[in-house]
């Protein structure tokens, strides 16, 4: 050491940063944002982008939520309450804790926005020179017209009853779906400029009138018939359709239904007859011929029927019906169950010889329904006949293209289907329209959610979420150490008493509390919600935010793709990729 | 998740640390945390290289490089100048590996801490000697491969309880923390910055390339550690309040111990041994923290019900 005195000793320091290191040579696999396809949307037939809708309603923005779901879906009202949610069946969160209760926040946002009379300036396409009609004002009908709307056509909608709705204003009964939830729905999409032509039914002849003064036509008058059982002694008035039953009680009759009524069938129909029987004061029984957990009808429902009174005869398929004493007596015979259907139910045979005898007073039939008119039935496959998973369309010389959907083309008949339907046909029609009948398939693929046959609206119109990797995210690729277990919000209830006496709706509202915190479960599966986690482990201070999510990204100078962001994200919006992509 | 923690960096990027080093997440977002009146003083490590390799540097704030035995007593010095110069504002952090700490740098931080010098000392602990290749050190865990403990030659000592040593000196502040868990981290930090005397920072980070890790899990697999109790959260003040931070989603020791290759050759009967180590350890601690027995006893019924089912809950 020859330090002098009072001479500072030498100490090396430096002045110049790593920054000139490009250490990003280092790396061989690539960190990319890239937005997923989350389950639920997939298994939503109207194709919602629910992990968005859950995102937006969960930051507050219970707007932006609620015309999220407009989007692919004009009735959010409806489909809070009466949809089967297949959402929350193939929920991620299921195999964490329970899955978010999609219906609830749906019906949550919808209201709100109710509540608040919120109105938005929609961008539409510009206006088109084809006007459509649409037949029927069904979910299917309603449907195409919302979104043909947005595409740019006008449209007018001719429906045969003195008010718009379809089955969700005269088949299902009030304690599910209130009139004023529907009415406010139908007006939101009157306000797009769609007119309403009720009490104006189409007959054969003037279909064809319709063919001629219109660019194209929308058949979607559903299937409002009810089937008969097909029992030796049944007349109309023996055995009365259940349907027509649910019709005249929303039109504000009081059809016969006094003493012991029976109600043949195990869907939404036969609960809804027999819940509405108990209403007036009757009392009714559903008889279905296979079990319980057969019954197609929602295991809620059927609950709430039993808990408000009707009772409920399995393993029972009626054979005859005649008059007995002013009374109606009905020859049943006991069914057994005998290995299994193809969906995943018992088979069912005879049980031997067993009959059973019931005297009653009335007998309704709820296993099924068909078109009213044979000539609503799409055509069979064969030259100008295009066939799709949710319609069909129908080119011939000398008449408008006709499209045929909702019920009359569904395999599914319920409400999210009819709305895929009248999305489809409005894609179909516009696609034929603008770029012609070879492009129609392929544009379709391009706009599928998932696996199918769900389709987006926003990838159809090239909206920022159609960019969206068609890969959807399964459970194990969620972080669950970033999610604790909480309880699902239940959705509270009018009680039995107050219930079954009036036709009061049944399921009441969720606070904006329970619905945040709802919200806030939702992994938001294959969607940044920029919660930093990248930002906030990378070693090398590689990942740029600022601010929003369009200028979040990573600065591959430095990155040495270790990969701790793509495993830390916690709902799988990041992938490791080779360095070509 | 939003750091309460300044939103500059005072880590440059392109420094020379291996993909997924954890040491490089802890230094970043602790110094994130302390904001930029800070100076840290470097003892030999793999941070002594990866900030300073002349004549680059990757900290926007002054660092010194001290001997290996040396980072407390040099930090000890330089609070003394500071103070001289009546700077009260910066704050001095000695950085130090586990090597640094437990092993090489004991003796001076003992000495410093008993005279409770004004400084944080944070020890980010890899388990190792990994910047010189891996060697093993008294925080090396029972069961771990080194290359000076190698093939059935594996450490079958204790890790030594180094927050326990440090409590013992009864300082203000000792706490531990984990990379996996920074919002704690940045609280703990904070908090020991605003207490005066000797503070204990003793935070738990991955090495990719010394654990036999993919560099992606890195952060996942430091996780594990606290969901086994392995590596508990909690912090002790004045050498004898004790809180213990985490009791969220438990996980038996073999989850931990299976990701990693410096682990592989363990058998069912080591992992059983182990766990009953970490209980024994983890209801210690809970007993320190004031917790009754017989939670201690859910704890641990609940973590041999997961070793049987092999399933995380």
């Amino acid at each position: 050491m020859n330090v002098a005195m009072g001479q500072k000793p030498f100490v090396a320091i430096t002045y110049e940063t790593t920054e000139s290191n490009k250490t990003g040579s280092w790396r061989f696999l690539k960190p990319l944002y890239q937005d997923k396809q989350s389950p639920c949307s997939a298994g939503c037939p109207a194709g919602e982008d629910i992990g968005m809708i859950e995102m937006l309603a969960r930051q507050g923005l219970f707007k932006e939520a609620w015309e999220t779901i407009l989007r692919e879906n004009p009735l959010p009202g409806v489909c809070g309450r009466v949809c089967f949610h297949p959402c929350e069946s193939v929920c991620n969160r299921k195999d964490f804790d329970s899955p978010i209760a999609v219906h609830a926040l749906e019906r949550f946002l919808a209201d709100a926005a109710v509540g608040a009379a919120l109105t938005t300036k929609w961008e539409r396409l510009p206006q088109k020179n084809q006007r459509i009609a649409v037949i029927g004002a069904g979910p299917a009908g309603l449907s195409m017209a919302w979104f043909l709307s947005m595409l740019g056509y006008p449209c007018d909608i001719f429906e045969a009853l003195p008010e718009a709705g379809g089955i969700l204003r005269w088949g299902i009964p009030e304690y599910r779906l209130p009139l004023a939830v529907l009415q406010s729905e139908i007006a939101r999409i009157e306000q797009l400029g769609v007119r309403m032509r009720t009490n104006n039914a189409v007959v054969s002849e003037t279909f064809d009138e319709l063919r001629r003064s219109y660019s194209a036509v929308f058949l979607g008058c559903g299937h409002a018939h009810g089937a008969p059982l097909g029992i030796a002694g049944e007349t109309p008035e023996s055995v009365k359709d259940g349907l027509d039953f649910l019709r005249r009680a929303r039109q504000g009759e009081r059809p016969l239904c006094d003493g012991f009524s029976v109600v043949i069938g195990g869907g939404n129909t036969a609960v809804d007859v027999a819940r509405t029987i108990t209403r007036f004061g009757g009392n009714a029984a559903i008889l279905y011929r296979r079990r319980r957990e057969d019954m197609p009808a929602f295991g809620d429902e059927i609950a709430m029927a039993l808990e408000e009174g009707v009772e409920l005869e399995e393993l029972v398929a009626p054979s005859a019906i005649e008059y007995h004493n002013g009374r109606l007596r009905l020859l049943l015979r006991k069914m057994k169950i005998k290995g299994q259907d193809k969906d995943g139910r018992g088979r069912i045979v005879f049980d031997g010889k067993k009959t059973v005898k019931k005297v009653i007073d009335h007998v309704f039939a709820a296993t099924g329904a068909t078109a009213a008119e044979p000539w609503y039935s799409p055509p069979l496959a064969q030259r100008g006949v295009m066939g799709f998973s949710h319609c069909v369309l129908l080119l011939e010389a000398g008449g408008a293209p006709v499209i045929y959907g909702g019920d009359l083309t569904n395999e599914a008949k319920n409400v999210a289907q009819a709305i895929a339907s009248g999305k489809q046909a409005a894609m179909v029609l516009d696609t034929y329209f603008e770029r012609g009948i070879d492009e129609i398939k392929s544009r379709l693929e391009a706009c599928v959610v998932g696996d199918g046959p769900a389709l987006s609206m926003e990838a159809y119109l090239g909206g920022p979420r159609g960019g969206r990797s068609s890969h959807l995210v399964q459970y194990g690729e969620i972080n669950t150490d970033y999610f604790q277990n909480e309880t699902r919000v239940t959705q509270p209830r009018l009680a039995v008493e107050d219930r079954s006496c009036s036709f009061n709706e049944i399921e009441l509202p969720i606070t904006a509390e329970s619905a945040l915190r709802e919200a806030g479960r939702c992994f938001n599966c294959g969607l940044c919600d920029e919660c930093d986690n990248c930002y906030v482990f990378c070693p090398d201070a590689a990942v740029i935010r600022s601010g929003n999510m369009e200028n979040r990204h990573i600065n591959y100078d430095y990155c040495k793709g270790c990969g701790v962001c793509a495993v830390e994200c916690p709902r799988y919006a990041l992938i490791m990729g080779g360095e070509g992509l | 998740m939003r750091l309460d923690a300044d939103e500059r960096e005072f880590m440059c990027s392109g420094h020379a640390a291996c993909p997924g080093c954890g040491a490089v997440i802890a230094l970043r977002i602790f110094t994130k945390a302390m904001g930029e009146n800070t100076i840290l003083v470097i003892p030999a490590s793999c941070t002594g290289v990866i900030v300073g390799v002349y004549p680059q540097s990757v900290m926007r704030i002054p660092v010194v490089h001290a001997p290996m035995p040396a980072g407390a007593s040099v930090a000890s010095g330089l609070r003394a100048a500071l103070d001289m110069r009546g700077d009260t504002d910066t704050t001095v952090v000695a950085w130090a590996g586990d090597g640094g700490t437990f092993d090489i740098g004991f003796q001076a931080l003992s000495g410093a801490v008993e005279r409770n010098e004004d400084f944080i000392y944070v020890c980010y602990d890899n388990e190792a000697y990994m910047n010189t290749g891996i060697q093993r050190s008294s925080s090396t865990p029972y069961g771990a491969w080194t290359t000076t403990t190698p093939g059935q030659d594996w450490k079958r000592l204790r890790k030594k309880n180094i927050v326990e040593a440090l409590v013992a000196h009864r300082i203000p502040y000792v706490a531990t923390a984990n990379i996996a868990f920074p919002e704690d981290l940045v609280r703990k930090v904070k908090k020991a910055k605003s207490i005066k005397g000797s503070k204990f920072l003793h935070i738990f980070a991955s090495c990719p390339p010394g654990w036999r890790i993919p560099s992606e899990i890195s952060v996942k697999t430091a996780r594990m550690a606290v969901q086994a109790n392995i590596f508990p959260l909690y912090e002790v003040e004045d050498g004898v309040r004790y809180t213990i931070n985490y009791k969220g989603k438990q996980r038996p020791v073999q989850d931990y111990f299976e990701v990693q290759g410096r682990f592989s050759h363990l058998t069912a009967e080591d992992f059983e041994q182990i766990q009953k180590m970490v209980e024994e350890d983890w209801g210690l601690l809970q007993r320190k923290a004031g917790y009754q027995a017989a939670d201690a006893c859910i704890q641990s019924s609940s973590a041999q019900r997961a070793i049987k089912t092999n399933k995380v809950f």
